[in-house]
């Protein structure tokens, strides 16, 4: 249990293409787990059905704008989904009550600071 | 009068807060309320609507109404990593459809557990969103539909059935189980339906008085294919409910009406297809004339398709059908028991739109709507419907600006 939650720098392994643009796009925590997430986790976590890491320690998800080019490469690339998918199940959780979606943050700076600071956080960069 | 001016001031507030709001666009995320994951979100939408020989949504004949506000703020986070509290508080004003004002959309404790690796189960209770069809939960947020109105044969705005459809006070039990790209998701509902408010009553039963006894149930069953990108759907609304006659010599007696609905939905990259087709079964008994049991089957349904040609436009192609009777598709046999016009029995609508979403956070949309017959128009809007011989074809034209946070 506990080491599923050691708290270190680490990346979370994600064997991820190499597309056009020379980078790949992968999911970020620091939160470690004792085996990489499946996309099937993945989505989970990004539609805002799982709430807690397998520890049972409250999980906080962050996002960049749905816009953002990297925003629309993770959702393509990694969770397999357009991103108006995303928005449509987070508007539906918004405005009935069912859920809390990600929190929108501005820029991958932003996000990587807010990843460092909330703890149980996971959001995604670029590599 | 008063009504009235209430109303041209509520505008002008209107007016002033998309002001504000247009010219300070960094107030444009979710508000953070820097407790766990607690966050507030809002939204203000303002429509207007131009028609041409009935009213929809306020007078909107001649110079158009701007009866047409929803604004809703609400408040969600978690108690427990997996136990949710979520309120949200909506007005809403569309005319003689809809004089609720301020109202409790919803206030529900939501708990849900993993059940192995592949399934949840959950129950939220409290005034719950009634789970029916795919747009029902969500459906006062412009934001979720397609363009400005959603399919008016389904989600019946105009007529005061919809308060009942909204949300109610109860309980829901439901799953979830996935496995790679499939999922089957299940809801039941037993709750107290909002069938007093609004009109409702008096909709369902044909006169005045009040509606108690059995909770509604709603059951929906869904299978998704990759988080929705095909999904397939039925949802069913039970309501059997004892009517309390509150006119001198009319009797009391009871109102069943069932409501089934089958939904698919196609998501690919630009083009969404979406159709949903219903039958609505209400039988009256006890307070009828002549003791006698009325029942009475109509049929709705729509397709639609929604092409994203940018990344912030979408335009929307719609047809829908609403026939009050199954029997009497045409509405001669009604026509001539009621002396109503044949198209008081049915609406066929064809539907253009457009949405935009021109800032982050704020969305422009509209839609054309050639419609033949007039059996979804409210008769609040319409006084004179039961009386006048109007034309069967008429047009409708609507806009709806929106800010969200």
């Amino acid at each position: 249990m506990a080491a599923w939650s050691v708290i270190g720098t680490v990346l979370i392994p994600w064997p991820t293409p190499v597309y056009a643009t020379g980078t790949t796009v992968v999911p970020y925590s620091l939160n470690k787990q004792d085996t990489p997430f499946t996309r099937d986790e993945l989505r989970e976590i990004f539609f805002g059905r799982q709430t807690l890491w397998r520890d049972g320690s409250p999980l906080r998800v962050f996002v960049l704008p749905d816009q953002h080019p990297l925003h629309v490469r993770f959702s393509k690339e990694v969770l397999g989904v357009y991103p108006y998918q995303l928005r449509s199940a987070w508007d539906r959780m918004i405005y009935s009550g069912t859920g809390t979606p990600p929190a929108t943050v501005d820029s991958l700076k932003q996000m990587e600071t807010l990843i460092k600071e909330t703890p149980g956080a996971i959001g995604y960069i670029e590599k | 009068m008063y009504i009235q001016s209430s109303a041209l001031r509520c505008r002008e507030a209107l007016i002033g807060v998309f002001i504000v709001l247009f010219a300070y666009p960094q107030y444009t995320t979710a508000l953070d309320l820097g407790i766990d994951d607690w966050q507030a979100h809002g939204f203000v939408s303002q429509g207007y609507t131009l028609t041409s020989d009935y009213n929809f949504f306020g007078n909107s004949r001649g110079d158009g109404s701007l009866d047409f506000t929803e604004i809703g703020v609400n408040l969600s986070g978690h108690i427990q990593p997996n136990l949710l509290l979520a309120a949200q508080g909506l007005y809403r004003n569309t005319g003689g459809s809809d004089r609720e004002g301020f109202r409790l959309d919803f206030a529900n404790l939501d708990y849900h557990l993993s059940v192995g690796d592949r399934a949840t189960a959950g129950i939220r209770l409290g005034r719950v969103k009634n789970p029916f069809g795919l747009y029902n939960e969500a459906r006062d947020v412009v934001w979720t539909r397609p363009a400005v109105l959603l399919p008016q044969s389904v989600y019946f705005d105009s007529l005061a059935l919809r308060q009942a459809m909204i949300s109610s006070d109860g309980g829901i039990l439901y799953g979830r189980y996935g496995v790679g790209d499939h999922a089957l998701t299940t809801e039941f509902l037993i709750a107290e339906p909002q069938d007093n408010t609004g009109g409702a009553a008096e909709f369902l039963a044909g006169i005045p008085g009040k509606l108690e006894g059995r909770p509604m149930f709603i059951g929906r069953m869904g299978y998704e294919w990759q988080e929705g990108r095909f999904r397939l759907m039925f949802s069913a609304v039970d309501l059997d409910r004892d009517f309390k006659s509150s006119t001198p010599d009319v009797s009391s007696g009871n109102t069943k009406t069932f409501y089934p609905l089958a939904s698919a939905q196609l998501n690919l990259e630009a083009w969404s297809f979406t159709g949903e087709y219903g039958r609505i079964t209400t039988k009256r008994q006890g307070f009828t004339p002549g003791g006698a049991i009325l029942e009475n089957t109509s049929e709705s349904f729509y397709v639609q398709a929604q092409y994203r040609f940018k990344s912030n436009w979408s335009a929307l192609l719609r047809f829908e059908n609403f026939t009050a009777d199954v029997n009497d598709r045409g509405g001669r046999r009604n026509a001539e028991i009621t002396g109503l016009p044949k198209h008081n029995f049915y609406t066929r609508d064809v539907t253009v739109g457009l949405r935009w979403e021109f800032q982050r956070n704020w969305l422009m949309a509209t839609e054309y709507h050639t419609v033949w017959g007039t059996a979804l128009l409210s008769p609040v809007d319409n006084p004179d419907l039961m009386q006048r011989n109007g034309p069967e074809r008429w047009d409708l034209l609507t806009m709806m600006v929106s800010y969200r946070f």
